[in-house]
């Protein structure tokens, strides 16, 4: 029993090391200890079958608001639309747009579906 | 001499911490942070499924109905841990329902609960008898991970995050003022670099024993500065990382020795204070007329005029040893624990002045105004007594 509970709980411990070593090659930070690192002012526009939706339908859809301030890497935000796009949200083709500035700098600006 | 809460079976009171498989220290921690989760209201926040890390949370047919399990896990095993028993059981359980929220959604992922979920589980992992090098390994991971990820970061390394996040985002009027006195940049640079090495310094200082304390009272400020600072607990970050500390502690395993003076009527009375919140029966209280000062080297005349405590090897007087006794005692940490964690989200203000007086009371630099005040009560006792008592009347 102690060599499962030593082997359960260093198996927790390495894969956190892990992705503190896959964060250095990647613009998302999961699991790797990054808290309030970037500070990113965004703002989401999105429509579905032409409609614009609301910042109510907005935060009803992706679980965020609107617009507003992200503390983590913005690449979260973006795999929160991608991935709700590509599942729960398949069939609907939105057109999201994502303006931000990440830690105050020159705004730019990310879409989905990506643009030829 | 064993503490005797320490020998007998464990108590229903959730006030006290001793006699269980888990070191005092160790379930004080993990029943801190259990209260705190239940004080912030957090099984509001434990998800049903949604943008799952793990595909397979999709495929759970009824998401409501996963919902209500994992927030009835959470709140049943954060209450069972608080009265002693099963309390790895109920760490594991507790910690795996945060971790499950944590890959079955997205929005519900963030470092402060995946933090919260890993200590109370590996807590639940403890082998009795051994170190918690687990923990403690896992703490020094969070500090490396968080430390490495700014030293590598170039808008860390300028100083471009600090500036932006005090000035645009925190408003810190403090910090703008301080800023317009400097070169530009000057103190953003400084701040960032001081929290790189500071993060990666811990890293390191909870790895090796010696290194324990300067690790406490490194991180100990840190967050609590910037709590202060930001005026937010990062949801439940500041308490668990507070919390976490405990596990660095030498939690004393047989009774701590107190002489006091037992004709002293405030004296007497102080001591009752103070034995109805040992509850784990730490605390053996002597009359320095006893005789019991004299044999570890204090004679009559210094125990007359302030008290002493004999923690092992260390011996304690006035202000440090009552501060030292506080410390020891987990319901130090319960009330510490309310105070800051029960009101609302929005209390900022409230928050940073009871967290700036607790380290004001508990930090060594003011300890000489704890020591002022302490003579003071000291030298005027017998007029703030209306009867003095005799000792031996008092005596144990």
């Amino acid at each position: 029993m102690r060599h499962v509970r030593t082997i359960l709980g260093g198996s927790l411990l390495l894969f956190q090391l892990v992705m503190i070593g896959y964060a250095r090659f990647v613009p998302a930070r999961y699991f790797c200890w990054a808290p309030y690192d970037i500070q990113t002012q965004y703002k989401l526009d999105v429509s579905v079958g032409g409609r614009t939706l609301t910042a109510a339908e907005i935060r009803k859809r992706y679980r965020r608001p609107k617009q507003g301030w992200d503390n983590r890497s913005i690449q979260h935000v973006m795999d929160i639309i991608q991935q709700y796009e590509e599942t729960y949200g398949r069939n609907e083709q939105a057109q999201v747009l994502m303006k931000y500035r990440i830690n105050g700098k020159e705004e730019q600006e990310w879409q989905y579906p990506a643009q030829p | 001499m064993a503490i005797p809460g320490a020998a007998v079976k464990p108590s229903w009171n959730p006030l006290r911490c001793g006699g269980t498989v888990l070191p005092t220290n160790l379930l004080l921690m993990a029943k801190l942070i259990a209260l705190c989760l239940l004080l912030t209201n957090h099984v509001r926040q434990i998800p049903d499924p949604w943008l799952p890390f793990v595909p397979a949370f999709d495929w759970i047919g009824a998401p409501a109905a996963f919902q209500r399990v994992l927030q009835g896990v959470f709140v049943f095993s954060a209450i069972a841990l608080l009265f002693n028993r099963w309390v790895r059981l109920w760490c594991l359980l507790l910690g795996g329902s945060i971790l499950i929220g944590v890959i079955s959604s997205k929005a519900y992922y963030g470092n402060n609960k995946t933090f919260c979920g890993l200590i109370l589980f590996l807590t639940g992992l403890y082998e009795p008898g051994q170190e918690p090098w687990l923990l403690r390994i896992q703490f020094a991971i969070v500090y490396f991970g968080a430390g490495l990820n700014k030293l590598l970061d170039a808008d860390w390394q300028s100083g471009v995050f600090m500036e932006h996040w005090a000035t645009a985002r925190l408003k810190n009027e403090v910090y703008m003022t301080i800023a317009s006195w400097l070169p530009a940049m000057l103190l953003a640079k400084l701040m960032s670099w001081g929290t790189i090495v500071t993060e990666l310094g811990m890293s390191a200082a909870f790895l090796v024993r010696k290194l324990f304390p300067l690790g406490i009272l490194a991180s100990l400020l840190f967050q609590s500065l910037l709590m202060l600072v930001s005026g937010t607990t990062f949801n439940m970050f500041f308490y668990a990382t507070q919390a976490a500390l405990l596990m660095f502690v030498d939690w004393p395993r047989s009774r701590w020795l107190v002489i006091y003076d037992g004709d002293c009527g405030f004296c007497n009375r102080a001591k009752g204070w103070i034995e109805r919140i040992d509850l784990e029966g730490l605390l053996d209280w002597r009359t320095y007329q006893s005789g019991a000062g004299r044999e570890h080297g204090i004679g009559d005349a210094e125990a007359s005029e302030r008290l002493y405590l004999i923690a092992g090897s260390r011996i304690y007087s006035g202000f440090r040893a009552f501060r030292t006794m506080l410390l020891f005692n987990p319901v130090t940490y319960f009330a510490m624990a309310i105070l800051i964690a029960a009101p609302p989200g929005d209390a900022a203000l409230y928050r940073r002045i009871v967290v700036a007086g607790l380290l004001a009371f508990f930090l060594p630099p003011l300890a000489p105004v704890g020591e002022w005040v302490y003579r003071m009560i000291a030298r005027n006792r017998h007029k703030l007594s209306a009867n003095s008592a005799c000792a031996t009347t008092v005596e144990r």
